[in-house]
């Protein structure tokens, strides 16, 4: 960073152009798709702009735009799961409550947030939680589907949320 | 621990037991005291937050399914799993339960009143089974067989080699191609909603055939008189457990609701052309009752277990 703190536009430009073409290249090896690849790669050059950092101060460049794009590539997958799921599990609904594609977009990014909420939790918590707030399953249908007492089921939802709430403080 | 962390484990303590489905009036006071405080009310807020958001993916068609996919991240895949919370496990007890005739896989389904039961079938069909329906599945070489008993089906079924046929107490019907429908048994009267695909009818004792035609909605019986009407769209929204009405009659919405409890349930004559509008939860009828006397001017007289009456407030 430079004294200011502010990523010198230069600096930012000779970036793109030395390494542009070999990141989208690989993105597009990757995902298959050259229109994604670009946005991704796009994606990445925003990220490095949004970080704190000096980018005349970056010693291998590529290595660290192959970590961002890597991560966005990961996010980029899980979205494209989710959406996936949301597609066949709507296409198993009576076709007038399809929902318009503004509520799509909506329950897609809901599905995304509350995926990265409960990413790290441990497989029956995460599991007591959503068959309770999703499907309304009682504490006793949970432990009886969990194999875990009823009192368990409670930590576990207090547990999860817990979680959520402690991310949630974070954004 | 940070006093900030300390409230919002409380926060999320207060919600497990909140959500336990047994709090006892002094816990609801406790927690009233409790969310006073400022800091709390805020930490309570995230938790509102957050809850909101998962009663709307699942009111929403598909996002409760596909929630699914969130718990198959962690090695083991869940989907069955959840197929089977979803479907109350029907989907395979039918592949398991079945018997073998000569003529092939053939099915008896029913369900309970009150129950709504989700089926796949062996040629990729969706078949939903409304409260207290009766339907037995017979595939074969030569067809796909749906025989309608009692109640409701509602079917999404692929286009094959094999026709579809459909058999009611008033008719036979039959398809070459694939065909979303709803098939209902009245009372000496078969109807059928046809959302998509065209079915011949053969009435019980007929000879002629009469072309039934995709978007509108026919009623037949076995004396032969076939009519007509407009598709309700909406009421396919059982299948996915929701009653919705949109601008619908009192005692029309009543007898809708009334096939999903057992004993009796109507209204005041007084009140009987009041309009309903909203989406209600088929699984649980007493909360859509207490639902409706939150917003007319009714108030839910309940006589006896099975006898339950709505009066004007």
């Amino acid at each position: 960073m430079n004294s200011e703190g502010i990523v010198r536009p230069n600096d930012l430009q000779r970036l793109y152009a030395d390494h542009h073409g070999w990141l989208q290249g690989w993105l597009r090896h990757q995902l298959g798709c050259a229109h994604n690849a670009a946005d991704l790669a796009q994606d990445t050059f925003l990220r490095v702009l949004a970080r704190d950092h000096d980018v005349a101060t970056i010693r291998e460049p590529r290595a660290y735009l192959h970590t961002i794009a890597k991560s966005l590539l990961v996010n980029h997958w899980r979205r494209r799961q989710i959406e996936q799921a949301y597609l066949d599990a709507l296409a198993l609904q009576p076709e007038t409550l399809a929902p318009s594609p503004e509520t799509r977009a909506l329950i897609v990014e809901t599905l995304l947030q509350v995926d990265a909420l409960l990413a790290r939790l441990p497989e029956k918590v995460r599991r007591a939680f959503l068959l309770s707030q999703l499907h309304g399953l009682t504490y006793v249908q949970i432990a009886g589907e969990l194999g875990v007492s009823e009192r368990m089921v409670k930590k576990y939802m207090a547990q999860a949320m817990l979680q959520c709430l402690t991310l949630m403080d974070d954004a | 621990m940070s006093q900030n962390f300390r409230v919002l484990q409380e926060a999320a303590d207060w919600f497990a037991v909140l959500h336990s489905g047994r709090v006892g009036e002094d816990e609801r006071q406790a927690w009233q005291a409790w969310l006073a405080h400022p800091d709390h009310a805020h930490a309570w807020r995230k938790v509102e937050r957050l809850s909101g958001q998962l009663q709307r993916l699942s009111s929403e068609p598909g996002g409760r399914a596909a929630a699914g996919v969130l718990r198959s991240r962690g090695g083991r895949r869940q989907a069955l799993k959840t197929l089977g919370v979803l479907c109350g496990g029907g989907a395979l007890a039918w592949l398991g339960g079945d018997r073998l005739t000569a003529r092939g896989w053939f099915a008896s389904q029913r369900s309970a009143v009150g129950e709504i039961r989700d089926l796949r079938l062996a040629d990729g069909s969706q078949l939903w089974l409304n409260t207290d329906s009766a339907v037995d599945i017979a595939f074969d070489d030569a067809a796909r067989t749906l025989s309608l008993y009692r109640g409701e089906i509602l079917v999404d079924a692929p286009t094959e080699r094999r026709p579809l046929l459909l058999r009611s107490a008033e008719g036979v019907l039959r398809s070459e191609r694939g065909a979303r429908f709803s098939l209902r048994q009245l009372d000496g009267e078969t109807q059928l909603s046809l959302y998509a695909g065209d079915f011949l009818l053969r009435g019980a004792g007929q000879s002629a055939a009469t072309l039934l035609s995709a978007g509108r909605q026919w009623r037949f019986s076995s004396a032969g008189s076939i009519a007509s009407g407009p598709l309700e769209r909406a009421r396919q929204a059982w299948a996915s457990g929701m009653l919705l009405a949109d601008d619908m009659r009192l005692d029309a919405f009543l007898a809708e609701l009334a096939r999903y409890r057992h004993g009796y349930l109507g209204c005041d004559p007084r009140i009987a052309g009041l309009r309903v509008v909203g989406a209600f939860p088929l699984a649980d009828t007493e909360r859509v009752l207490d639902a409706l006397a939150g917003t007319l001017p009714v108030r839910v007289q309940r006589r006896l277990p099975w006898w339950v009456s709505l009066e004007p407030a």
